[in-house]
């Protein structure tokens, strides 16, 4: 008798764990092709653009409101990153000077030709769209991570061309513009209405990645993701559609590294090096690149962690690193993948069979 | 003619570190499929302790075998605890060993910090040969390194453990139905590049004065090297090295200096994008996920 009460106990344990390990396996499932319904998307955008438009007025200071349109211009450069990486699984660790080609550029064309923010924009923009594209020629070629390498090289590259570049590019110590061009009403000095600036722009950024991953344009890039032999032979162009997303990564890098460059005015090689590219990789990859939401909670955490913990700038890296390595082994997905697990289990219209929403609309 | 003979043999002294953190990472990248991007930091984490343990009073010598055996222990660490986990999906080991260079060289820091270190000529002697000067540690780290060559190239070539890692790569699942303990073997592969590595840090820290920065710098070159001679090719990384190594010792020496950086980057490029399987030839390395 005491034997089957034992095993009795042991099978109840068992379930016990099993239920636990189901439990755990809900919570870092990898959700990102699974659509919340139609009301909470609306729910979430609409509370998520009040806050970042209220957030001047929330009287946090000048110092957040800095790291604040640090955090958002960051985010928009991830937009592209998160584009090329989640939906068409093309990684990239010379992102920042993608962004750099936008900026240099954008800053080139101000010292040179006189040209203001929205006028050299578009150039800005269409730039690093080519030199996102160019980059991309390889990955034709050769595989994840020799074009990881590639890009990386480009990014050292970037840095060696920038420093040797004489006046033209202004050396080791860059390059200064002046102010965005008011429009009327509007003087871009003021910090808040520099925020608006950058924040219209991730909205832009935003929209862009959000009518991409609906769109049969993003279905095709998904499917190129997930096999490409696959996609190429029921007829899509795959060659095409990669250097398609990357330079549309590139034209997303162009804009935020302009912005950059017009919130700091003030830009020199560093800033675009192997660290920054680096910390932008890290940034997407802890947001979760394949969510909407992915790559601006990706650039929150980062930026604001050591405000938060009121680290020195050492401890803060130290943080980044230990944050970055629990990230890829407990939530592989993201953050965004945590909280949107978290949502459905709270929500508990988690169908297990199905692995959907009962709810979904 | 004799400046070129002495340039050419500080080249070959600055290509042995290129080619030991090379090798460490052509075995780690082509034969366990892990991109361990704190290679580099391993390296510098193996200067920095021998700079620490030579400062203490030890002989260099023991300081440099006691590098290889810490940064081993290092990567024994980092596999069972960081890379393990990742195996099947290695942009995620890619990016996990970001984190943890970006670890390591905070950390080195914060014990240390920031400034350069540097060791006195352990060896201390010139050689005159044909008056030629030839400082007789850039020598010795020639030696120790084409020692450490010979052994992993016939171990890899000629050993059965060398075999059965082979098998391992181009068929897992074959080889571990032949009873290949293909886990064990990726293990015992990262524990021994990182040991490379280690010594590399060391002989590194003899020849010039190293910063917590130097392996982020020295990361790319070794992946430049494993990746111009072919992944998992021992000859390969020797042959890359050399390459890379004389392409910089002659162009500080002859060409414009402050572009010595770019030029292998550029061969590095080229040759990655015209014959992704290197020169010599090697595996692919781990499909991309």
């Amino acid at each position: 008798m005491p034997m089957t009460d034992n095993s009795a106990a042991k099978t109840g344990a068992a379930t016990e764990g099993a239920r636990a390990r189901d439990r755990l396996a809900l919570l870092t499932a990898d959700n990102a092709s699974v659509p919340l319904p139609a009301g909470v998307q609306a729910v979430t955008a609409i509370l998520l653009a009040a806050l970042l438009i209220a957030l001047p007025w929330l009287g946090l200071g000048y110092r957040f409101l800095s790291i604040a349109i640090t955090t958002l211009y960051t985010a928009i450069g991830l937009y592209g990153l998160g584009l090329q990486f989640g939906q068409a699984g093309i990684m990239s660790v010379g992102h920042a000077a993608l962004m750099g080609v936008g900026a240099y550029a954008s800053a080139i064309l101000s010292v040179q030709l006189g040209l203001g923010f929205w006028t050299s924009l578009p150039f800005a923009m269409a730039l690093s769209a080519i030199v996102g594209g160019v980059i991309g020629l390889p990955t034709l070629r050769v595989g994840g991570q020799h074009y990881i390498i590639i890009t990386f090289c480009f990014c050292a590259l970037f840095v060696i061309v920038l420093t040797n570049g004489g006046t033209f590019t202004g050396s080791a110590t860059g390059l200064d513009v002046g102010s965005v061009t008011p429009l009327p009403g509007i003087n871009f000095d003021k910090l808040s209405n520099n925020y608006y600036l950058v924040l219209a722009a991730l909205f832009l950024a935003l929209a862009a990645t959000y009518l991409i991953g609906i769109s049969r344009y993003g279905r095709t890039l998904r499917a190129i993701r997930e096999n490409e032999q696959l996609a190429r032979s029921v007829g899509i162009n795959v060659d095409l559609h990669k250097l398609g997303v990357l330079m549309v990564s590139g034209l997303f890098a162009g804009l935020a590294g302009v912005l950059q460059l017009y919130y700091l005015r003030h830009i020199s090689p560093t800033l675009f090096g192997a660290f920054p590219s680096l910390y932008l990789a890290l940034m997407v990859m802890l947001g979760g690149a394949r969510y909407l939401y992915g790559p601006l909670i990706g650039a929150v955490i980062v930026n604001f962690l050591p405000e938060v913990l009121n680290l020195d700038p050492v401890d803060s890296r130290i943080a980044y690193g230990v944050c970055l390595l629990l990230v890829i082994l407990l939530l592989p997905g993201g953050v965004a993948a945590g909280i949107k697990n978290i949502y459905c289990a709270l929500a508990g219209g988690f169908d297990r069979q199905g692995g959907g929403l009962n709810g979904r609309a | 003619m004799d400046i070129f003979v002495q340039q050419l043999v500080n080249s070959l002294s600055v290509a042995s570190v290129t080619i030991l953190i090379g090798i460490g990472i052509t075995l780690i990248f082509g034969l366990a499929g892990i991109v361990n991007f704190a290679h580099g930091e391993f390296l510098m984490v193996g200067g920095m302790a021998t700079w620490f343990m030579v400062g203490a009073g030890m002989n260099f010598f023991v300081a440099l075998v006691f590098a290889g055996l810490l940064v081993g222990a290092l990567g024994f660490a980092a596999e069972r605890c960081l890379f393990r986990f990742t195996l099947n999906r290695p942009m995620n080991g890619f990016i996990m060993s970001i984190g943890l260079s970006v670890i390591l060289q905070h950390a080195i820091i914060r014990v240390f910090n920031e400034f350069q270190k540097s060791i006195t000529d352990p060896v201390g002697l010139v050689w005159t040969i044909g008056g030629v000067d030839i400082i007789a540690m850039r020598a010795i780290v020639v030696a120790i390194t084409a020692v450490i060559v010979a052994i992993t190239y016939f171990g890899i070539s000629r050993s059965r453990y060398g075999m059965a890692l082979r098998a391992s790569v181009s068929d897992r699942d074959t080889a571990e139905l032949m009873g290949i303990p293909v886990r064990r073997y990726v293990t015992g592969v990262f524990i021994y590049g990182s040991l490379l590595a280690g010594i590399g840090g060391a002989l590194m820290i003899s020849l010039f004065p190293i910063t917590p920065f130097t392996g982020s710098v020295i990361i790319i070159r070794g992946f430049a090297v494993s990746l111009i001679g072919g992944l998992g090719n021992v000859g390969g990384a020797v042959v890359g090295g050399l390459v890379l190594g004389l392409v910089d010792g002659l162009s500080a020496g002859y060409g414009y200096p402050e572009w010595t950086d770019a030029y292998s980057l550029v061969v590095m490029i080229l040759i990655l994008v015209l014959r992704p399987q290197g020169l010599l030839g090697g595996t692919l390395g781990p499909k991309a996920s």
